[in-house]
């Protein structure tokens, strides 16, 4: 039988403390779709993505209710499209790219990732043309998300695919220039990528996954928050080991609510439940944010000395209470660290106390990376890639993920504020130390080889 | 021969809380011959009480029973009631349904417990548990209950919040399952199953 204290407490993180599904992501293969002429490619596209995720939302809802807690977001991933675009012209990869957009629409869900490619190693026609066709997808599509494997730590860094993605995000920047570049807020530039990651801009379905799966991403930083700030309420001195206890039950708790959510939709929609991925994923609201935790723990200012550290905490407390939770825990599983999308994170870089080098230095520890950083319109393609480089430098040497998502605002300089609006958020465009100081090296291309992976002192 | 019917009692208790009390009336009750096989205990705003069912290798007289018990207490002080069991009139077939989760907070007042049970009643919901607590004026009621499996759960969660809001209460009504994968530490998929963890 259940105790009160039990049901209370979860009933505060569902009420009170913003404990939510943050998304549950339906993964679908399209390989099954490739077909000439294209128009009979996408018809077939179409037609696969509401045969599959007719019912997703319908299902969700229900379930929501019948659990009392909030499923937000209800999205799509399919197989890289890269594969479909092997062959085709420039016009194709539109006309794919609007079918899936239009499905999605259809199903009522209000992401879908997949408009991949993974060039880590080198680079096919079909992969070229998605990447040369972003500016287009990207400025022409509204639910469409995009993302791009650049490195592995088992293939190195493809430098050439870099500068290509480099040359990109600048050309989507500018398709989308009259909304403040924001359809490089849908493109993320990974290093190893996970296939099973539910949340956006990165989501597909990768190598190896089911032909249909069900991904849940689970949130919930303000439930960390309150369960650091009710510890040090009633122990005041408590150590940093107390916090990450704390954390880590925590993050059971958070972790089982989006397993079991993530199972019945899939249990009734008849399709593979694939992971649970605990991300403290922060929404622009006051009280969802991963940087107050941050605060809670006792950094005054983020991007103090010691704020590494205490990502590193969180970041593997996360970790720890998800794994105990379930066995079913992938994708990114650990801290965001998305600068727009957390107030807290946001005022810190206006405030200049979060550089851009201290946020790559969080990257190192938390679960992604460099994530949605406004830029100056004017940065030069180089700094561009030599940020990508660094980023996916420290996923591949320390054998994780590692993203970007970089938003060179046209027009805007050092200082200025940017609003997307919703979950987007805002912030402040960020300065970055020694623009033009890697030009020749950036311009050398290339390949960075894979790195050694023994005598690893 | 005919063998004998079992001599089986519920025996129920009302006292003021003290220590020790669980153990007079078990004392008691298998000083007789009893074997005591089924026990629910609380205390309720200071006053204990005990619902069990003792089962008798040989008949005994229920007075006889009540008279031990409250022999255990100072005259006055509990209230004893032993009823025969009666095997046909329990042997209901199990409400079938869901089990859910009611939860009302806010302050208290008078009636809340007559329109929140008026209101289970009338859908067919069965209460398989209650329990109230205060903390000074705020009061926070727990249920779990039965929901029948033809029940709109939307429609019934909608006017639940209503009926509660319409006494200036928040209310609730969640399946169990939200409850317990949150605190128990079995897998999540035993639950969908309809499997208790071990």
């Amino acid at each position: 039988m259940l105790r009160s204290r039990e049901i209370l407490a979860t009933l505060r993180m569902l009420q009170e403390e913003n404990l939510d599904v943050r998304t549950v992501t339906m993964g679908i293969n399209l390989n099954d779709c490739i077909a000439r002429p294209t128009t009979r490619m996408v018809e077939a596209v179409r037609a696969k993505i509401r045969l599959k995720a007719g019912n997703l939302v319908r299902l969700c809802d229900q379930i929501s209710t019948k659990y009392g807690i909030a499923v937000v977001n209800k999205r799509l991933a399919v197989s890289p499209v890269s594969i479909l675009l092997e062959g085709r012209a420039p016009e194709d990869a539109l006309a794919l790219a609007q079918a899936l957009d239009d499905a999605a629409a259809d199903v009522d869900v209000n992401l879908i990732g997949g408009f991949t490619a993974l060039v880590q190693k080198g680079m096919t026609p079909g992969e070229r043309l998605l990447i040369e066709s972003l500016p287009a997808v990207l400025s022409r599509t509204e639910r469409v998300c995009a993302s791009v494997n650049v490195a592995s730590t088992q293939a190195g860094i493809n430098a050439d695919a870099v500068r290509l993605l480099g040359q990109t995000i600048l050309r989507v920047a500018n398709a989308t220039r009259e909304r403040h570049g924001f359809g490089c807020a849908k493109l993320a530039v990974f290093a190893n990528i996970p296939e099973d990651n539910p949340f956006m801009a990165g989501a597909f379905l990768g190598p190896g996954e089911p032909e249909c799966v069900i991904n849940v991403g689970v949130s919930g930083p303000g439930v960390v928050k309150r369960a650091v700030e009710r510890l040090i309420e009633s122990r005041p001195d408590c150590s940093l080991d107390e916090i990450a206890e704390e954390v880590k039950h925590t993050a059971f708790r958070v972790t089982r609510a989006g397993e079991l959510v993530g199972r019945e939709v899939a249990q009734r929609l008849g399709v593979s439940f694939g992971v649970v991925d605990l991300s403290l994923a922060p929404t622009p609201r006051v009280g969802d944010s991963v940087g107050e935790i941050y605060q809670a723990m006792g950094l005054r200012a983020i991007g103090a000395p010691g704020t590494t550290a205490a990502v590193a905490l969180l970041n593997d407390a996360v970790k720890k209470g998800g794994a105990f939770a379930s066995s079913s825990v992938g994708g990114l599983s650990g801290a965001f660290i998305p600068v727009m999308e957390d107030h807290a994170l946001a005022q810190a870089v206006a405030a200049g106390t979060l550089s851009l080098e201290k946020l790559e230095a969080m990257t190192a520890v938390c679960s992604v990376g460099l994530d949605m950083i406004l830029l100056p319109g004017d940065i030069a393609v180089e700094t561009l890639c030599g940020i990508i480089l660094d980023e996916a430098a420290i996923g591949v040497v320390n054998h994780k993920t590692t993203s970007v998502r970089l938003v060179p605002v046209p027009g805007h300089r050092v200082g200025d504020r940017v609003d997307f609006g919703g979950l987007f958020g805002s912030g402040t465009v960020a300065n970055v130390n020694c623009p033009d100081g890697a030009t020749d090296f950036i311009r050398r291309g290339g390949h960075i080889p894979a790195p050694l992976r023994s005598l690893g002192n | 021969m005919k063998p004998k019917p079992p001599c089986r009692f519920v025996v129920t208790v009302l006292v003021p809380d003290r220590v020790a009390i669980l153990r007079d009336i078990t004392t008691a009750v298998t000083d007789l011959g009893a074997n005591i096989d089924g026990v629910s205990q609380t205390v309720v705003n200071g006053y204990f009480t005990v619902t069990l069912t003792a089962a008798f290798a040989a008949p005994v007289p229920r007075e006889t029973v009540r008279q031990a018990i409250l022999e255990k207490f100072a005259p006055d002080e509990a209230s004893v009631d032993v009823i025969p069991h009666d095997a046909r009139r329990t042997a209901r077939p199990p409400v079938k349904g869901e089990r859910y989760v009611v939860t009302i907070t806010g302050t208290d007042r008078p009636g809340v417990l007559k329109t929140v049970t008026s209101l289970l009643a009338a859908k067919g919901v069965n209460i398989e548990d209650w329990q109230v607590g205060f903390d000074g004026p705020l009061v926070t009621h727990i249920g779990e209950i039965t929901v029948p499996p033809l029940l709109d759960i939307k429609q019934f969660q909608d006017e639940f919040r209503q009926a509660m809001a319409a006494l200036a209460l928040s209310g609730c009504v969640q399946h169990e399952n939200i409850f317990r994968a949150t605190n128990e530490v079995g897998a999540v998929r035993m639950l969908l199953e309809g499997r208790a963890h071990a």
